[in-house]
């Protein structure tokens, strides 16, 4: 009696297998809701993104461009308009909203070089940079203050006052040596061209000669 | 009875198949945060969206405060009924059971630090678990004689034409030799000669 029932079910038993294995296979239609979770974990994106090396200042920057470092490209994540108002030399134009295209890619996941962004301060900037090391690209680092601090330290720096200790003399000589690299220029630059010139132009000198003056001749004894 | 040892021996294959999926579903561990939002909507939702908000716009409505900045700076000074959670610690248990609490009231939650930039990582991350109605305060904190000053400022202003600063250093430096040769002139100074004195000669003794 039993048997004949357990016969009965198992001749369905390959309709129920089947059924079992679609039931498995629908759940893989719910899959793709784990494409959303890309890239690195949450907690790793925190902890590379509280890192301060992940910043470069604009004195490492200039040094580096002035030295003609291969190493590394600059993003501009700007819109265009304000790219071509003023953009540092060399840098690549990305504008944020552009910045998972397929043509941006290529800048940004390779191996072979530092990407570095570049904002008005570094907000854009950290928002690309977010998204990106989310995806695991590699190199990644931000400039420090942006266009904004790159203004106020490389290409207008402050003269240092007196009472400032001697290396931020020498920053400031580099600052103002950078700042020339990017094509200010500083009165006394052409001063220094000029000085020939001028020479020429200097009316020659009178020296005068003091006479002795001749006493008078005072009579002897 | 040769057709029924088949079948046990499938059925016990396919039990012993559904039980190792069964267990490997269960021991699955979830990680603690999950993406909700992947990366390319993300960034449309932080180019179209508006997500800055100003001083004012904080003081006139109801909303939660979470101040980014470490328990020392927060402790100094912060805006009224602030919460604390500084920005490293912002995945860890307590503050996530906050966060969460705080999704479920639907209220916004606004964040701040030092400077609005402080505050673009921790909210890039909550954002992209998913937290909605998240917003960055556009506010500058800074101590002046231990009381904390708040500023309103705007985020990626460009605040300086450096093409414009660099020509103009060139015109002023063009300029500047101009006046050069005047000054060169001027040395020409007129030295009054002195008249010597005639000395009435003096006779002998």
């Amino acid at each position: 009696m039993v048997n004949r029932k357990v016969a009965k079910v198992l001749t369905f038993r390959y309709k129920i297998l089947a059924g079992i294995f679609l039931l498995l296979a629908a759940g893989l239609v719910l899959l793709p809701k784990y494409e959303k979770h890309e890239g690195i974990k949450p907690e790793e994106l925190l902890s590379n993104a509280i890192s301060p090396e992940r910043y470069i200042s604009t004195d490492e920057l200039a040094n580096k461009i002035i030295n003609q470092d291969p190493s590394f490209i600059m993003i501009d994540v700007r819109n265009e308009n304000e790219f071509n108002k003023y953009s540092i030399p060399n840098s690549i134009n990305i504008p944020l909203k552009k910045l998972l295209d397929e043509d941006a890619i290529g800048y940004l996941n390779q191996n072979q070089y530092d990407v570095i962004f570049i904002s008005n301060d570094h907000f854009y900037a950290d928002q690309a940079w977010v998204l990106c090391n989310r995806l695991d690209y590699k190199n990644l680092r931000v400039l420090k203050g942006g266009i904004n601090n790159w203004y106020l330290t490389i290409i207008n720096p402050t003269k240092p006052t007196e009472n400032m200790p001697a290396e931020d003399f020498e920053l400031y000589s580099f600052r103002k040596s950078a700042s020339m690299f990017f094509g200010v220029v500083y009165p006394e630059q052409l001063k220094i061209e000029k000085k020939p010139e001028v020479k020429k132009v200097t009316p020659k000198k009178v020296i005068p000669i003091k006479k002795k003056k001749k006493m008078p001749v005072e009579g002897g004894c | 009875m040769k057709e029924l040892e088949k079948t046990k021996r499938i059925s016990i294959a396919s039990v012993l198949f559904i039980l190792v999926v069964l267990i490997g579903l269960l021991t699955y561990k979830r990680p603690k945060h999950m993406y909700a939002v992947n990366s390319k909507t993300t960034l449309e939702n932080i180019t179209t969206e508006n997500y800055l908000i100003s001083l004012n716009e904080i003081e006139n409505s109801d909303v939660i405060l979470i101040d980014i900045r470490n328990q020392y700076e927060f402790e100094k000074g912060h805006l009224n009924n602030a919460l604390n959670m500084y920005a490293p610690e912002i995945l860890n248990e307590e503050n996530t059971g906050i966060l969460e609490e705080l999704k479920s009231t639907n209220k916004t939650i606004i964040m701040y630090g030092n400077t609005p930039e402080e505050v673009v990582v921790p909210f890039m991350i909550l954002h992209q678990l998913g937290y909605q109605n998240l917003k960055i305060a556009t506010i500058k904190n800074s101590y002046s004689q231990n009381k904390l000053i708040t500023q309103n400022i705007v985020v990626e202003k460009s605040e300086a034409d450096i093409n414009a600063f660099i020509s103009e250093s060139i015109k002023k430096a063009a300029l500047q030799p101009k006046p050069t040769p005047k000054v060169i002139k001027t040395p020409k100074k007129i030295i009054p000669i002195k008249k010597k004195k005639k000395m009435p000669v003096e006779g002998g003794c």
